[in-house]
């Protein structure tokens, strides 16, 4: 999934909304994934995070974020499936595991809110400038500066390193380690060792960006230091609403 | 103004001097290059300009730095950047936004520069650069050179008297390096600001620079106008610097009693000198 949290240019409807919206509506979008059981609503919220990926100008991206989190959750399933247990028997396994209905629909639910809550966080970071982000958490959530521009440089940093362990390893690879092995344990092997070069790198790239905030006034900036202002607009009022509506609607089919 | 007096430093939990006894002037309006192998010290010499250090970087530190007779101990790195502006060696930890606007009102929305300056700023300083079609690019899909070029302009647009720079072009291809040093001297020549260049491209130095710093171990061992530090080329070569060919020439042309007048410290005046004496 590399590169799966680049901001994305466009022009799309999604990219003019206020970040704060955008932020508002992929949070609610996460609610309404952790309240609802029902199987039908949390297809229709990954549908609609597709939606968004589509509307957004970004569905490659949004099927590459569904591939990536499809694979995690098959684990998860599995887990899921063997552990939980409620409800009739479906199938007897050996060394006493059962798989239950119960079993069978948590599993799903799970993996569901799972792809359906991630979703919508990694699709608003792609269509969102970091600076804008951290200039609205300052100016409309009153977060403490320092607090948001470190957030936003741990996003701004998860893709930066993905290229450096990308780097790493396609240098070891082309020394002749078997990164491509299909052994899972082997594969941990040959990349744990690698996580020494790139914490190292990491933390260098982090001080040069501690410094470079340094000695552009970084402990010199106020809540009214932001230049761009970021109005609130009837498209984003739409948008809340419809955040709001989601949340109801995942109330009203969880109580029924 | 830059006076600093006798430093020597120490990076905590080092056992080496990263600085010895140095001593070094730079006046308004200098182009100061300097020069010296890997772990001679410069890039701690750039940190110890810009404040740095002690700020950032602890250890023993001896003597005083003085930015324009302000001590860099009693002033913090962000104070002191309107002054001095730098731009680090590794330019992609150095980008703190992901597009160019974005980088550029960094600086200006952090030292609070009145709204109405703001645009003159930030479209001034793109265009002194020649980069004002990269406004909205990302800056993930700039190439190295206009990467470094956003850096400066960033610098640029907090309208520094003086411009420090970690071994600018370590990242670029010959053409791209060239261009960033063209900018270096119409930014010394037209508005008079003081550059002071980590450089590894000796021929770029003795092409663009005034003045030449050379360090080894930590020390200064040179420090003059750049055709005077390269009369010293055996010497240069001893501590691990290759001097350009013209320079290694004329020097030993100078050697062995041949009258060449000075030495050449670019191909222009090697290819002069040439002809001043094939012709006589």
């Amino acid at each position: 999934m590399k590169g799966f949290l680049d901001y994305v240019p466009g022009n799309s409807f999604l990219h003019k909304l206020n970040p704060l919206t955008k932020l508002v509506l992929s949070l609610m979008i996460c609610v309404a994934c952790f309240i609802s059981e029902n199987h039908l609503l949390l297809v229709a919220i990954i549908l609609l995070n597709l939606a968004i990926a589509k509307a957004a100008g970004i569905l490659p991206r949004g099927l590459m974020l569904l591939k990536g989190l499809t694979k995690i959750s098959l684990v998860i399933f599995l887990l899921q499936l063997l552990f939980i247990r409620g409800g009739d028997i479906l199938i007897t396994l050996p060394l006493n595991l059962l798989i239950t209905e119960r079993g069978v629909a948590m599993a799903f639910v799970i993996v569901f809110r799972l792809i359906g809550a991630t979703m919508p966080l990694a699709l608003m970071l792609s269509i969102t400038q970091m600076n804008d982000l951290s200039n609205v958490l300052v100016t409309k959530l009153k977060i403490p500066y320092k607090y948001a521009f470190t957030l936003t440089t741990a996003m701004r940093f998860i893709p930066i390193f993905a290229n450096e362990m990308s780097g790493i390893i396609e240098a070891q690879a082309s020394r002749g380690v078997e990164l491509d092995t299909r052994n899972i344990f082997k594969k941990i092997k040959f990349v744990l060792p690698l996580c020494v070069p790139l914490l190292i790198t990491s933390v260098k790239k982090i001080e040069g960006s501690a410094i470079s905030a340094e000695i552009r006034g970084f402990h010199l900036r106020t809540r009214e230091s932001c230049y761009k202002g970021y109005p609130i607009k009837k498209s984003d009022v739409g948008v809340m609403f419809f955040s709001a509506f989601l949340v109801f609607s995942a109330i009203i089919v969880s109580g029924a | 103004m830059i006076r600093i007096e006798n430093l020597t430093f120490k990076y905590r939990n080092s056992k080496k001097n990263a600085l010895e006894n140095i001593d070094l002037s730079i006046e308004d309006g200098d182009f100061i290059g300097i020069i010296g192998k890997s772990g001679a010290g410069k890039s701690t010499l750039t940190y110890v300009i810009n404040g740095i250090i002690p700020h950032h970087y602890q250890g023993d530190y001896y003597g005083s730095v003085k930015i324009d007779g302000d001590d860099t101990f009693d002033k913090t790195p962000s104070e002191l950047s309107l002054k001095i502006g730098s731009v680090l060696q590794d330019i992609d930890s150095q980008m703190v936004s992901s597009v160019v606007e974005d980088e550029i009102l960094y600086g200006l929305e952090n030292f609070s520069i009145p709204k109405d300056e703001v645009e003159p700023r930030l479209s001034s300083s793109l265009k002194e650069l020649g980069i004002s079609s990269l406004r909205y690019r990302t800056i993930d899909s700039l190439s190295g050179g206009q990467k470094q070029k956003v850096a400066i302009a960033a610098i640029l647009a907090l309208r520094p008297k003086m411009l420090l720079l970690d071994e600018p072009t370590s990242e670029l291809d010959p053409k791209s390096s060239v261009q960033i040093f063209q900018l270096l001297r119409d930014l010394n020549k037209k508005h008079g600001i003081t550059i002071i260049v980590v450089e590894q491209k000796i021929m770029l130095l003795s092409e663009f620079a005034e003045k030449l710093v050379v360090m080894s171990e930590g020390k200064i061992v040179f420090n003059g106008k750049v055709r005077d530090v390269m009369k010293h080329s055996s010497e240069l070569e001893r501590i691990g610097i290759n001097c350009p060919r013209v320079v290694t020439l004329s020097n030993r042309l100078i050697d062995r009693g041949v009258d060449i007048g000075k030495v050449c410290i670019n191909l222009d005046e090697a290819e002069a000198m040439a002809r001043g004496l094939i012709h006589g």
